[in-house]
């Protein structure tokens, strides 16, 4: 089964993996980032008292988190090129990574809104009154009070979603980015055995979540000590 | 300068405020007290802004409570200070961040600017010792009168008390009163709800009765407590001085 495996196992295709991981490390987290931003708008959106407002968030969140994110990603590799062909007139390709942040991002902006938003309504309702009676703004109560308040509350599941994300970036593999598990497979298909390197992939990935969710722990730990 | 006309709130099917009208003069006390759900918080709360009436007008200094002018509204709301009955301080901040926020972020004053005055408000409270301090470290009594303190950095001209002592361990209760009660001595026009009848007669001018949200009896709070007019408001008293 490991037939190759000594010839795999060396400093080079270690290497070229964890390259492959720091892709889908940095694919995850500037995911989270850009999802961070789509969804505090979403949620601000979704609490606010504008309808329309509320209608677009909802479709948002209710589209992106009915349907499958290879989807999703295929419908901006090949759509989009496209569209943008067809209104400029010469072809149009995508860089593979950037294909794979907007959608991440996309995609994980939808959670996201649902998590911001439960944060939100998690902080007391007095906390609104108070800005009332000072004098400040819708945003800036956000701002300065609700969101600071919230995001203590979301934090461990922010880190899930972290998680989530870069093992989800396993798919844009599909588009011939060469992540982690395009990595792994790459150098399957030049030893003709994949077990090895499909199991230090996993060996990888255990090891980029496993120390994430232990960091989180001591984070909760550290922020719980302020209650 | 408040002056309250036939204002009516309802809640789902409980009509909380029913066609209560009032009227507090500048450095006024006025004390509205009443059993439990009787509205008069509801009424507190109508004449902040915290809730939208559906029927009467509020004038302050003569001039309407206008919604639709929302920037005159927040302009005259911002002369009103609030304190609640849970604080509703930010803790997320210090003490003197709760202060300054509002200083800095509504007024545009300058940081220092801010400061100096959340200090003269604290020290008047005599919490400048915990300005760094957060609120979690506050005693009730204490978070208490760095809420008071908070609404006083906004230079209110009326102050709204909203049972501020009704969430306090006894031996708290004093410390705030006696910061309200200094506050009343030097001209401030007060609203006060409170359940606290020894603060009524003797820091208010006039008292409020109200049941089943309207009111049953206004007077002076000597006259009130000593000679209460009405059935139900004996009846009250009855069941509260001990």
């Amino acid at each position: 089964m490991f037939s190759a495996f000594d010839e795999i196992v060396t400093v080079s295709n270690l290497l070229f993996l964890l390259k492959g991981a720091g892709i889908s490390l940095g694919l995850a987290a500037v995911s989270l980032f850009f999802g961070l931003i789509l969804g505090i708008i979403g949620a601000a959106c979704k609490i606010s008292k504008n309808r329309v407002l509320q209608i677009i968030a909802n479709v948002y969140v209710e589209v992106i988190r009915g349907t499958p994110m290879l989807l999703q990603i295929y419908l901006i590799f090949n759509v989009v090129p496209m569209i943008v062909s067809y209104f400029t007139g010469s072809p149009f390709r995508m860089n593979y990574y950037l294909i794979g942040i907007i959608a991440m991002s996309i995609n994980s902006g939808a959670y996201q809104v649902e998590l911001i938003r439960s944060g939100i309504n998690g902080v007391d309702k007095g906390q609104w009154e108070a800005c009332e009676t000072i004098g400040l703004s819708y945003f800036q109560t956000l701002r300065f009070v609700v969101l600071p308040q919230a995001f203590k509350r979301i934090i461990p599941p922010l880190v899930s979603e972290f998680i989530t994300l870069i093992k989800d970036s396993s798919l844009i593999s599909c588009i011939g980015a060469i992540e982690l598990m395009n990595a792994s497979k790459v150098l399957g298909n030049q030893y003709y055995e994949y077990m090895t390197p499909y199991c230090l992939a996993g060996v990888y990935y255990l090891v980029m979540t496993l120390t994430i969710s232990q960091i989180s722990k001591a984070l909760e730990r550290k922020l719980s000590e302020s209650d | 300068m408040i002056r309250v006309e036939h204002i009516t709130k309802q809640f789902k099917n409980l009509i909380a405020v029913d066609d209560v009208s009032l009227e507090v003069k500048k450095g006024e006390v006025v004390c509205l007290i009443g059993p439990s759900g009787s509205g008069k918080s509801t009424v507190l709360r109508c004449i902040n802004g915290l809730e939208k009436p559906e029927k009467g007008q509020i004038y302050f200094d003569d001039e309407l409570f206008d919604l639709k002018n929302k920037e005159k509204y927040n302009l005259m709301r911002r002369k009103m200070g609030f304190v609640f009955q849970h604080f509703n301080l930010f803790p997320n901040m210090t003490v003197l961040q709760n202060l300054t926020l509002a200083p800095i972020q509504v007024m545009k004053m300058s940081e220092s600017e801010a400061t100096t005055i959340a200090e003269k408000y604290l020290d008047r409270v005599g919490l400048l010792d915990k300005r760094d301090e957060y609120p979690n470290k506050l005693s009730g009594g204490q978070k208490q009168r760095v809420a008071i303190a908070r609404s006083l950095c906004l230079n209110p001209e009326i102050m709204l008390f909203d049972e501020p002592t009704s969430a306090l361990d006894p031996e708290m209760i004093i410390e705030v009163l006696q910061v309200m009660k200094e506050l009343s001595e030097e001209g401030m026009t007060m609203i006060v709800v409170t359940h606290e009848m020894g603060f009524a007669k003797t820091v208010a001018n006039r008292v409020i009765f109200l049941e089943n949200g309207q009111i049953i009896e206004e007077n002076d709070a000597r006259a009130f407590f000593d000679n209460p007019q009405t059935e139900r408001a004996q009846d009250f008293l009855n069941k509260v001085m001990y």
